[in-house]
């Protein structure tokens, strides 16, 4: 029996019962490298067959590590190899069927989401990544399970502003079809610049081609738990506030090093890697903007906002990466705006801009994500606020996506519900001065000098 | 090979709270390894280590009947394998 005090017992049953700590998500990284064939449906039955074989036991194995560790485990997903390098076909028809062929074994093993409806364009597209982007209005629009990813850039190859544009077209497209839900559909689209391989967060999850057969990758969570210490320690210098917030995270990553290893195990998968990224919910409390409130800011986008995140991602992953050998993922706090109750007030009052929030991101994860604006953007308004986002991941060497909804019908100031995690979120507003010449320009912006690393 | 779990009971004081949780971990054929109990503003906590091999019970059984005993004596009752606690506060 291994000694434990009764005080770091009780801290671990507050974490999971009053503070949200949580395993956001337990995915399966599935390659599909051997289901290629010419004809497409025998492409769908191998796909099937590979998703049923490798996480056909994920649901039950993730019931039986939550109720052996009392530590809730919120989504069940499956990620696959980039579909654009599995189906062999330049019609977009054919790739709508492996969407729904994927879509069906999703359900049939009962995960939550399977992303990798995804290619890689950063440099330019091949006949078949421009038929999987004709194809994701329909993939996306007549599915369930689905999440698409499309990396349109990266520091090595720089900006291909024609796929911008062609996502900017595909949001708008998505919007439409699934107006009558929010156009709930483009929550399911990521577009990329440096995508990673292993990364367990939908909706940009894919199992990269430098990825073992099967593996297992593990989203953190717990805004809550940070979010309490932050609050118990007002007056904390700042130097004083990293370590507590690093001392906690190394908590949180542990457990889940715990289920990744148990997982692993149980499946039969290798063990892939823990994303140290604080996740937020809906749900009252468990909020990276709460935790910018503790800190001192009347609320998230006050000035000092981006300080704040600053010290709170770096502090999260100096903490996770003692607990953990196998960092890997997007590793960095999320500042979604819908899933994040207090970041969708902050906006709705004001004080949060998409302006700041593109500021956010030059100092954590993942980027401008789950904002909701207006249905009628223009085309290329849309596409520039991608390119502003994919500018600072390709300079900083970093990742950066955004997931933008530009809801159908809806204007600046409506309240949008996408439900569940998705949350709900305000309409805001998009600065509406003209870009479009500057986007008709077409062609890859050069990649920076900081590709030179050789 | 022998399974140890950690039991946390928490909740409004009484008479005869801890006698209830250990007989219906003795009745489940479990063994209590160590146990600690306080009240504070009328609040009771206890901390159980309790271990079992897989002749004697399973994890799940026991979780099911100690949560049954809690609707009755009115505890919350959490059974978690103690690696939880071993892997988030030592390495």
């Amino acid at each position: 029996m291994v000694f434990i005090t009764n005080e770091e017992i009780l801290e671990t049953v507050r974490m999971i019962q009053a503070e949200n700590l949580d395993v956001r998500a337990v995915t399966v990284g599935i390659s599909l490298d051997d289901c290629s064939a010419r004809d497409v449906q025998e492409v769908c039955e191998r796909i099937h067959d590979k998703l049923v074989q490798r996480a056909g036991r994920l649901v039950p194995v993730a019931r039986e590590i939550q109720e052996k560790y009392g530590v809730p485990i919120v989504n069940r997903r499956v990620s696959v190899t980039p579909i654009a390098e599995v189906v062999a076909s330049d019609d977009a028809e054919s790739f709508v069927q492996v969407a729904r062929a994927l879509d069906a074994a999703a359900d049939e093993i009962g995960i939550d989401f399977v992303g990798g409806f995804s290619c890689m364009v950063q440099k330019g597209f091949t006949r078949g990544d421009a038929a999987l982007i004709d194809a994701i209005p329909a993939a996306i629009g007549g599915t369930q399970r689905v999440c698409s990813s499309v990396n349109v850039a990266s520091t090595r190859a720089g900006i291909n502003m024609d796929a911008v544009m062609r996502m900017s077209d595909v949001l708008l497209e998505v919007a439409r079809l699934t107006a009558d839900h929010g156009s709930i559909g483009c929550a399911k689209i990521v577009t990329f610049c440096n995508v990673p391989e292993d990364n367990p967060f939908m909706a940009g999850a894919l199992h990269g081609s430098g990825e073992p057969e099967a593996s297992i990758n593990v989203a953190i969570s717990g805004p809550g738990v940070i979010r309490n210490v932050v609050a118990h320690n007002p007056d904390a210098s700042f130097t004083e506030l990293a370590d507590l917030i690093k001392r906690t995270t190394f908590k949180i990553t542990r457990v889940g090093e715990l289920v990744a290893r148990e997982a692993s195990r149980m499946l039969g998968a290798e063990l892939g890697i823990i994303d140290l990224s604080l996740a937020p919910s809906p749900a009252v409390g468990d909020s990276i903007a709460e935790i910018l409130e503790c800190m001192g800011l009347e609320r998230a986008g006050a000035p000092g906002t981006t300080a704040a995140l600053a010290l709170l991602n770096d502090a999260v992953k100096k903490g996770g990466t003692m607990a953990t050998s196998s960092t890997g993922g997007l590793s960095g706090a999320f500042i979604p705006v819908s899933e994040d109750a207090a970041m969708a007030r902050a906006a709705a009052e004001g004080a949060l801009s998409i302006e700041k929030l593109e500021a956010m991101t030059a100092v954590c994860s993942l980027g401008l994500d789950m904002i909701v604006v207006p249905g009628d953007i223009a085309r290329a308004s849309l596409a520039g606020v991608i390119a502003d986002v994919m500018a600072i991941g390709m300079i900083n060497s970093k990742t950066t996506g955004a997931r933008l909804i530009p809801a159908y019908g809806k204007k600046v100031g409506d309240w949008v519900t996408l439900g569940g995690l998705f949350g709900e979120a305000p309409v805001m507003p998009v600065n509406t001065r003209a870009n479009d010449k500057f986007m008709a320009r077409g062609g890859r912006i050069p990649a920076p000098l900081q590709s030179l690393t050789n | 090979m022998r399974t140890s779990v950690i039991v946390t009971a928490l909740g409004p004081d009484r008479h005869g709270l801890l006698a209830a949780v250990a007989t219906t971990v003795a009745n489940q054929n479990a063994n209590v390894d160590d146990v600690s109990q306080t009240v504070s503003n009328g609040m009771f906590t206890m901390i159980m280590f309790v271990s079992f091999d897989e002749t004697e019970t399973t994890l799940a059984d026991l979780q099911a009947t100690l949560a049954h005993t809690g609707e009755e004596i009115g505890l919350q009752i959490i059974v978690q394998h103690e690696d939880i606690f071993r892997f988030m506060h030592r390495v």
